[in-house]
Formats: C-alpha cells, sequence, structure tokens
C-alpha cells in the first residue's frame, strides 16, 4: 500500500545527519576557539562556530522539521542550503558557504510566512519572524558586519521559534486570551528591542533583557511543563529540560540587565552561552523525543542516563559563566568542554537507545530443517 | 467475517493506540480524527493534525497506515490528511487527561 507520504524518511534522516555534521564540526569549532590542542593546524576555522552551530546545526534541524511537516518538496530548499553551507564553509568555500546561508534563510523564512498564510495564527507569526531574523543575521554577516551586532538576530532565530511552539503547544492548558496577548505583545517588543541595540545598545539590550525575564516568567507560569513535571520518562524529562531553559533565561536576563551587552570578552561569551547553551540546548533535550521521531519515525526508548547529559549541560554552563565572571580561563575552559561532553553524551544516548531497540526488534532467522544425509 | 462489513469501532479502537507523543494522549480522544469511511474492503481514515506546521504529522501518518495495515479485514487503505475544518482544542474530548497515557516506548 503506498503511502500519502511525497519525502521518503531517507532524505529527511541524510538531512538529519548533515545537521549532526554540522553541530559536531561547530563544536570543534568552539573549542579551537577556546585554545583546544594549540600546537595543531586545525581544519576548522575557529571563526565556524556561529555559522555552523546556527545555520549548520540549528537552521538545518528547525528547517527540516518544518519542511517534514509540510511534505512539500519546495519546503526542502531551505534545509537543503542550510546543509550544503555546512559542507562549503568546512571546504573553506565562503563564498558559495556564504549564498548558501542566504538562501537557506530565504527559503526557511518563506516556509514559515506559508504557514502563516495557511494558518494566520500568532503563534506561526512568532515563528515566522525567527526565521526572519535568522536571515537578517545572515544578511548582517555577508556583508561582513561584526558578529557582536548581529548575534542577536541569530539568537533569536531559536528563541522565537521555541516561543511560538510553546505558545502552540500550551493551547491545551487553555491560558486567558489576553495573557497570550500579553505574550505575544511582550515578543514583538523584543524584537523592537533588538532592532534597537543598532541605534543604542545599552537601552536596547536593557528593554530586551527585561523583556526577556518577563517572558520566561510567563512560560514558567502557564508552560504545561509545570503539570508534566509529574509525570514520568521523556514527559517529565522534557518538563526539567523546559523549566531550567527558562531559569536560564531569567538569568540571561538579569545579566543582560546588569552587564548590558558586551562585545567581545569573558562577558560576551558568558551571555550568549547562557542563552545558546542554557536556553537553546536545553530545548533541544527536551524535544528530542519528538524530533526524532517526527523525522525518522522512530521513538527514542526513554533511559534514566539521559538525565546525566542534562545535568552535566547545566552544571558544566554554571562552571563556565563563573570562569567568565571571575575571569578565570582554566575556570571557563572546563565548564566548556563539559559542556561539549554533555551535548556528545547525549548524542551517543539517542544513538544507542534508538540501536539497541532495532536490534531488539530484529525478527529471528527462520530455522532451517536439516535434510537427512 | 465479510469484507463489507468492516467494523468501524474496532478502526477506531486501532486508531486509539496511535498517541501523539507531544500532548500523551491517542489521536481519536484529541478529536484529530475527523471521519472513518468504510466501502467494500476499502477505509479511507480523514484525519488532520494540530496545526500544518505540526513536527508529528508524519509520524501520526505512518502510525495510522500501521493501525490500518494490521486489520485483516481491510483490503485497501488510506490515511487521508485533512485541513478542514481546523482542528482547535474545543475538539478535545471533555475530561481527557493529557500525559496520563502510558509513553509510547513503554509499550513498544
Amino acid at each position: 500500500m503506498n503511502s500519502n507520504i511525497k519525502v521518503p524518511t531517507y532524505i529527511l534522516v541524510s538531512l538529519l545527519f548533515v545537521a549532526a555534521v554540522g553541530l559536531l564540526t561547530g563544536l570543534y569549532s568552539g573549542l579551537v576557539r577556546l585554545g583546544f590542542l594549540p600546537e595543531t593546524n586545525h581544519a576548522i576555522s575557529p571563526l565556524a562556530h556561529g555559522p555552523l552551530m546556527i545555520n549548520g546545526f540549528l537552521g538545518t534541524l528547525i528547517g527540516l522539521e518544518r519542511a517534514a511537516a509540510l511534505d512539500k518538496k519546495w519546503a526542502f530548499v531551505g534545509p537543503v542550503f542550510m546543509a550544503a553551507s555546512t559542507g562549503f564553509l568546512l571546504t573553506g568555500l565562503q563564498v558559495l558557504g556564504e549564498w548558501s546561508l542566504i538562501l537557506g534563510s530565504v527559503g526557511l523564512t518563506v516556509v514559515m510566512a506559508f504557514l502563516y498564510y495557511l494558518q494566520p495564527k500568532m503563534y506561526h507569526l512568532i515563528m515566522a519572524l525567527g526565521a526572519g531574523s535568522l536571515l537578517v543575521g545572515n544578511l548582517f554577516y555577508v556583508f561582513n558586519y561584526p558578529i557582536y551586532m548581529l548575534v542577536g538576530w541569530w539568537a533569536a532565530f531559536p528563541v522565537l521559534t521555541i516561543f511560538g511552539e510553546r505558545l502552540e503547544l500550551n493551547r491545551i492548558m487553555r491560558p486567558p486570551k489576553q495573557a497570550q496577548q500579553i505574550f505575544v505583545g511582550l515578543i514583538l517588543g523584543w524584537i523592537i528591542a533588538l532592532g534597537i541595540t543598532h541605534f543604542d545598545r545599552v537601552i536596547g539590550w536593557s528593554t530586551a533583557s527585561l523583556l526577556l525575564i518577563i517572558i520566561a516568567g510567563w512560560l514558567v507560569q502557564y508552560d504545561v511543563a509545570r503539570r508534566t513535571i509529574k509525570s514520568v520518562e521523556w514527559t517529565r524529562y522534557s518538563a526539567v529540560c523546559l523549566l531550567t531553559g527558562y531559569g536560564w533565561l531569567i538569568l540571561a536576563g538579569l545579566f543582560g540587565l546588569w552587564y548590558g551587552f558586551p562585545t567581545a570578552g569573558p562577558l560576551y561569551d558568558g551571555l550568549l552561552h547562557m542563552i545558546f547553551v542554557g536556553f537553546v540546548f536545553s530545548m533541544i533535550f527536551a524535544h528530542a523525543s519528538v524530533i526524532i521521531p517526527s523525522l525518522s519515525g522512530k521513538i527514542i526508548p526513554w533511559h534514566r542516563y539521559f538525565y546525566l547529559p542534562l545535568l552535566l549541560l547545566h552544571g558544566f554552563l554554571a562552571i563556565r559563566i563563573l570562569g567568565d565572571l571571575l575571569l578565570l580561563p582554566m575556570v571557563r575552559k572546563v565548564g566548556s568542554h563539559g559542556n561539549v561532553l554533555a551535548i556528545i553524551l547525549f548524542l551517543v544516548g539517542v544513538l544507542y537507545q534508538l540501536m539497541s531497540r532495532s536490534l531488539k526488534k530484529k525478527p529471528e532467522p527462520p530455522k532451517v530443517e536439516k535434510s537427512p544425509a | 467475517m465479510s469484507k463489507s462489513s468492516i467494523d468501524r469501532r474496532k478502526i477506531a479502537r486501532n486508531l486509539r493506540e496511535v498517541i501523539d507523543p507531544e500532548l500523551g494522549v491517542n489521536i481519536v480522544d484529541l478529536g484529530l480524527v475527523y471521519n472513518i469511511l468504510c466501502d467494500d474492503g476499502r477505509v479511507v481514515v480523514e484525519f488532520t493534525a494540530t496545526t500544518p506546521g505540526c513536527p508529528m504529522r508524519r509520524f501520526l501518518q505512518q502510525q495510522v497506515e500501521e493501525k490500518l495495515a494490521a486489520i485483516e479485514e481491510i483490503d485497501e487503505y488510506e490515511a487521508r490528511l485533512v485541513w478542514e475544518p481546523e482542528w482547535n482544542v474545543d475538539m478535545i474530548k471533555k475530561d481527557v487527561e493529557f500525559f496520563a497515557y502510558p509513553p509510547p516506548q513503554q509499550r513498544a
């Protein structure tokens, strides 16, 4: 019987694999940036860390998720170019890589705008604004603006995508209409504040930080995670990831109010990784049990082992931030290496669980009766 | 059993085994199954997703197809995704308990 699904699963799995390559090379590039094996002539530039993590990994993954949901071939333009950008950036084809980033983010923005056209709801608008933010950030990037000027737009991509997704999912909690409108207003205010940072970095980021704290507070109040934390297995695990991620968002907001939006150095490192590791990776851990089946059709069997990488992620991030605040490069190094370890341990856990299940499910070969001699 | 008398309740029972992993509720109680059309050995299940951008859409489609394929009396089946009417939370069965359902991986 032919399935109604138009795009075969192996294409999705292949692109998922390229997203994983983007992640691993992005992590490696981050380590090189921190002075990993200084005597070695590294094949991956430390400058590729941001583009690989934001576009090669997150752009491909989120683009893939949306394209798979739509199940239309044209929707795959975004993730395919995002995946291609990883290959070009790794092989040093910078110009082609930059073109791929732009085409990939245009593709993703068109998909999100199309979803808003299909269902003009606020959560789709927020997600579309997230994709648009990625495009803005990438345009600044190809026009050689300094990273500290565009990184807010790069951050807005996963942050807004997650805000939109949570607003959509939390419909089941039936939050009051006014509360939903306030949430959308806060998010739109946050995007405007991000724009203001280009004219006045202090006022823009202070406003954005304050709004970030209130948005995180809204999520703690209305997210289903407060209920599902009493559940079991993946459901409970996701809730822990979500709530701790919101916690990091509040801390990032407080950090931003206190220290502003530095342009380089340890405080800049601290602020960015509170958002990208503390919030974004926590969300990735939270949603992995949904993302993997949605793309591969395979459920990840639960194991309490998954709490180990989560604990390491948050624990080592706290160490890293401490190193940033106290200006102790070695402490920061330990923390950041620990973060890489946590992410790899999570990936290994997912792969092991998927493989062990498929091995268990393999049917026994039929017994062949020996014919009498 | 005659192929013309496919038991719709049996189909609905099978579809109740399809759990939306994001919400921990089966797709029938979530109100995602709009129609079960049976005609002489052929079954068409019209279902929807919570949103057109729902990442679980493919997974649910595969699961619905698997559940239909498991029913011996069905010769031909189609899991047809529809977007009209638009799903909303009021379509969820009253008093349904979210996340109370054993996670799918437990039952696998």
